[in-house]
């Protein structure tokens, strides 16, 4: 299926805090109690709609031990979205927020979406970190926040879908140069570069092309 | 060299004639000059001759000259000549190849130079560091010779140069950026740069894939005119050939990522192609496309994939596309081979892509389906082995899970189809079991095995076909035709091929046992092969083979032909051939080298025909039933094992005797054991109820502890209820009162007589005062009349007079 943007998006956090679920439940709706620990990085994509626009959603997630983070670094550069992963139940993986977010701002473009996530939400009697104390972390280095549940899929579309918005939005403001791959977002084949001025025009649709998913 | 020998006179002064310097005395002159000098043109001379000599004296300026080198690089680095030298130099002293003018130099050379002076580079992993920020130096000088000393030190030690350049911040990165670079000689070195890079690196793989590697890519091969352009093409699909290879991620990347879509232009053919022909660069370029297809839907990868893959192509039409050039004319041999695999795989297990493929057809007059068409190119003696192994693989694949197209096959032989197509695939594939050519014969046979794979309804169908061997003659069966052509070819590829086809038709088939007991001669022969003594080369797979049927006999048998009922089979087997015998022939198979090969992978990878002897699918077959059939065997064993000792000859008596020996041993052994198990036992006992004492104790002491716990919090709970402590000390007070007050009492009675005491001495007190004044009045009367009678007194009476009046007045 064709499309109107390509964000590539990374997931980032400490291990085990549920990076590759998310993705599963985002890409196959489906949830994995027990996952292989990731190595290096894995692919996922979907597409979603944002304001009737196809927008295709490349997720790269990453291994969140600490032996991979020099190889989980090569990825900053080209993302245009980030999830930053927390579990709500484990409070040293909220302590380690500010050591990603540094790494984080440090490696990538300064455009970068960062979308903060306290997953696990269905482990209410098992938290640790108040929701409160997410959104207060979240405000103060201007991060969207969300808490989800990788389990039963509370807010996992949302957290992506949000994250587009925003990206969305940010090019709608002409804060990013899409023209430039190197920030993660490319401009669908049927929005063809000779057609610069896209956003608002170039909507028509997915009839054009071969028509493939 | 004029020029360079004019370099060095002026680099390192002239030399007094007929006193020629060695080239270790130059280089060593040259690295102190780049040491020492002052002057960055003096430096830069001596680096440049350096560079020259870096070939010839390769052992020298690397053993002399890398540190100085390194130096330079860092110290130096905004002057970009000097720094090209440099990488230069280093480019020649760790290259793995071998020059012209070392050689003639150097005779003992059998330790890769190279090598080691990369190893003695890449020791300090800052050194890679730097030549990646080179990279960044938009000058030619600089930049082009940083690739190339990438490119040298990856292919000396691609592992170590690897783990470096991921860990070194957004090292990919930066290599990733070149492919961006106009000028063409960069970008392709760049290219063969991340070639070496990438090899067998998952995770250098997968970086550069997301840095739009397959985009850039594919923009550079349409640059340079897909297939028609030159080797920089080539070079372009070995790189993503490596980004895919075994990396399921990036597979799934290029998927989802519609790359594949992009392959199509690649695989349309110009229509005057036939005028312009191949030429060699495109024929390389065309195999490596094929690789790409067939590496995204490669039996190895995830079955998720395979389908995903699968389904794209089919959509995309490169599916078509494959299948077009597989029918179009002046195709080289070794493209329409791989082609052929390709359009196998991308087919394999994928109903939908099957049926497509079923119904290509071939633009021959009439027109036929192509897998006709193909069939009989397998078998056709004239054909290019690879391209017949080719077709049997396509062929497997288009009927690998797909039950229609097994039917379809089928159906062509049966009584009520037959004579009504003139050839059909069933017709080719008969004919070919029983033709001359041997190979065609093992083709066919394995073709149409694959017909019957997890199958019954056809097993069953395909006994019905009847053959007409010679005019007049009865038709016999397929089945039966085939187990006497078993017994007559002399050829053992032939042998094993028909063997094969038995097998997977009588696996789990009791009719097709009873067929094939029924072929006069069938059991003997496969007794006699089964309990031969003597192989030649490979003969031991036919015995094993033969006994693997044999045992399939066995597994399989309803009992429904006398004289060869599961028993009588399984004695036969004992007494013919004899049990272990059997086993060894048996396990043989799996054991041959030739097995391990066709076991690996589906497709067939010999390379010469005499190697074509087991196929993948029986491999399979053979591996699930093997078990079964020796435990089948096993079992029927015990039934009968009534022999006694008796009937042991000595040897057998020995054997037995030592055996017995060994049980006894053992028994002794076992015995021993379990006494010092006992013992053992008891310790832990012992330890338990010591553990379990202590557990109590620890409980008591626990309780004590939580008693005194809770009476510490009663305490000051105490002080608030103080009536309580008031009730217990009542008594006591009561009687301190008591007794006070009995004191008290005491008291007051000691203290009113002691008033009364006090009241009489007062009274005692007034009187003798009364009678002192009466005294006093006396004496004065006294003193009076003496004073008046002339006596004279002392003053002291008068004084003491005065005190009397005193006193008199105070009281």
């Amino acid at each position: 299926m064709s499309y109107a943007y390509l964000f590539k998006y990374i997931i980032i956090g400490d291990t085990g805090v549920g990076k590759s679920c998310l993705l599963l439940q985002f890409t196959d709706k489906r949830f994995q109690p027990v996952h292989d620990l990731t190595i290096g990085v894995e692919f996922g994509a979907r597409m979603i709609t944002i304001d009737s626009k196809q927008i295709k959603l490349q997720i790269w997630d990453t291994a969140g031990q600490e032996a991979f983070r020099s190889i989980t670094r090569s990825y900053y550069r080209g993302a245009a979205g980030a999830l930053l992963v927390y579990d709500i139940t484990r409070r040293e993986t909220f302590n380690h927020l500010t050591t990603w977010l540094d790494d984080a701002r440090q490696h990538s473009n300064s455009n970068m979406v960062i979308m903060l996530i306290g997953n696990k939400s269905d482990l209410e009697s098992r938290r640790e970190v108040k929701k409160e104390e997410g959104e207060a972390f979240a405000r103060e280095h201007g991060l969207v926040f969300m808490e989800t549940s990788a389990k039963t899929a509370a807010n996992v579309e949302e957290a992506f879908i949000n994250t587009a918005k925003e990206i969305y939005e940010k090019i709608q403001e002409g804060v990013f140069d899409i023209n430039n791959e190197a920030n993660g977002i490319k401009i669908g084949p049927q929005h063809s570069p000779t057609n610069p001025s896209l956003p608002g025009s170039g909507g028509a649709g997915g009839s054009q092309g071969s028509g493939c998913c | 060299m004029e020029y360079f020998r004019s370099g060095l006179k002026s680099v390192l002064g002239t030399t007094t004639p007929g006193n020629q310097p060695t080239g270790a005395e130059i280089v060593e002159r040259l690295v102190s000059r780049v040491s020492t000098s002052t002057l960055l043109e003096d430096r830069r001379d001596a680096c440049r001759a350096l560079k020259a000599l870096s070939k010839k004296y390769r052992l020298e300026v690397g053993a002399q000259g890398m540190d100085i080198l390194k130096q330079v690089l860092e110290l130096d680095r905004s002057d970009c000549e000097i720094i090209g030298y440099c990488l230069d130099t280093l480019c020649n002293i760790t290259s793995k190849d071998t020059f012209e003018e070392e050689s003639e130099n150097n005779i003992n050379m059998q330790v890769n130079v190279g090598e080691q002076f990369t190893e003695m580079f890449l020791k300090n992993p800052e050194n890679v560091t730097l030549i990646l920020t080179f990279l960044e130096e938009y000058d030619f000088r600089v930049r082009w010779p940083a690739i190339r000393l990438m490119t040298s030190l990856v292919c000396s030690k691609p592992k170590d140069v690897q783990d470096i350049i991921l860990v070194s911040p957004m090292g990919v990165s930066k290599l990733m950026d070149l492919l961006l670079e106009n000028r063409e000689v960069i970008r392709n070195d760049a290219l063969l740069l991340l070639i070496n890079l990438t090899k067998s690196n998952a995770n250098i793989q997968k970086i550069v894939a997301f840095e739009n590697a397959f985009d850039r890519l594919f923009d550079i091969i349409k640059d340079e005119g897909w297939t028609d352009g030159g080797i920089v093409v080539e070079d372009c699909l070995l790189l993503m050939l490596n980004l895919l290879k075994n990396n399921n991620s990036n597979i799934n990347f290029f998927q989802e990522g519609a790359y594949l879509q992009k392959i199509s232009p690649m695989f349309e053919l110009p229509p005057n192609l036939e005028e312009v022909g191949w030429s060699p660069q495109k024929v390389s370029n065309f195999l490596c496309v094929l690789q790409l297809v067939r590496t995204v839907v490669s039996p190895n990868n995830s079955a998720q994939i395979i389908t995903a893959c699968q389904k794209t192509m089919r959509n995309a039409n490169l599916l078509e596309a494959l299948s077009n050039i597989l029918m179009a004319s002046g195709v080289p041999a070794d493209i329409l081979t791989e082609t052929i695999n390709a359009v196998g795989e991308v087919i394999r297990g994928n109903l939908t892509n099957q049926e497509y493929f079923a119904n290509v057809l071939a633009p021959s007059n009439p027109p036929r389906p192509a897998i006709v068409v193909l069939l009989m190119s397998m078998v056709n003696e004239k054909q290019p082995f690879t391209l017949r192994c080719a077709v049997l693989y396509c062929f497997e694949c288009f009927l690998f899970k797909n039950e229609i197209g097994q039917e379809l096959v089928v159906q062509t032989l049966l009584p009520s189809n037959a004579g009504v197509s003139n050839l059909s695939m069933g017709q080719i594939l008969c004919s070919g079991i029983f033709s001359k050519d041997h190979l065609s014969n093992w083709f066919s046979a394995v073709a149409l095995s694959h017909c019957l794979i997890e199958n019954p309804a056809q097993k069953e169908q395909l006994l019905r076909v009847l053959l007409a061997t010679s005019l007049g003659a009865q038709p016999v069966s397929l089945l039966h035709q085939s187990a006497v052509f078993l017994q007559h070819t002399s050829k053992l590829q032939a042998k094993l091929g028909i063997l094969m086809l038995l097998a997977q038709w009588m696996a789990h088939s009791p009719e097709a046992v009873k067929v094939f007991l029924n072929v006069p001669g069938s059991m003997a022969y496969l007794t006699a092969q089964t309990s031969a003594s003597e192989f030649d080369n490979n003969e031991e797979l036919l015995q094993g083979l033969c006994a693997f049927l044999m045992g399939l006999c066995v597994l399989y048998n309803d009992n429904s032909v006398p004289n060869y009922s599961k028993e009588n089979l399984s004695q036969l087997i004992e007494k013919r051939v004899g049990i272990d015998t059997y086993c060894k022939k048996l396990v043989e198979i799996s054991r041959h080298e030739v097995y391990a090969k066709a076991a690996k992978q589906p497709q067939i990878k010999s390379k010469h025909s005499s190697e074509l002897l087991l196929e993948f699918e029986f491999c399979k077959l053979l591996k699930t039933l093997e078990g079964v059939i020796i435990q089948a065997l096993g079992v029927q064993r015990d039934l009968s094992n009534g022999m006694s000792e008796l009937s042991l000859n000595e040897h057998e008596n020995a054997l037995l005797l030592q055996y017995k020996e060994l049980i006894r041993d053992q028994d002794k052994k076992l015995q021993d054991m379990q006494k010092s198990m006992n013992n053992m036992h008891k310790t832990t006992q012992g330890l338990e109820t010591q553990i379990k004492e202590l557990q109590e104790t620890n409980t008591q002491l626990i309780d004590q502890n939580t008693l005194l716990k809770a009476q510490l919090a009663v305490n000051p709970s105490n002080v608030t209820n103080g009536p309580q402590i008031i009730e217990s000390i009542k008594p006591l007070s009561s009687s301190i009162e008591s007794s006070l007050l009995e004191r008290v009492k005491t008291l007051e009675i000691e203290r009113d007589e002691a008033k009364k005491e006090i009241e009489r001495i007062r009274k005692d007190q007034d009187d003798l005062l009364e009678l002192l004044t009466d005294q006093d009045l006396k004496l004065n009367t006294f003193k009076q009349r003496l004073r008046d009678l002339g006596e004279t007194i002392d003053d002291d009476d008068s004084d003491n007079d005065n005190n009397s009046d005193g006193l008199e007045n105070e009281s």
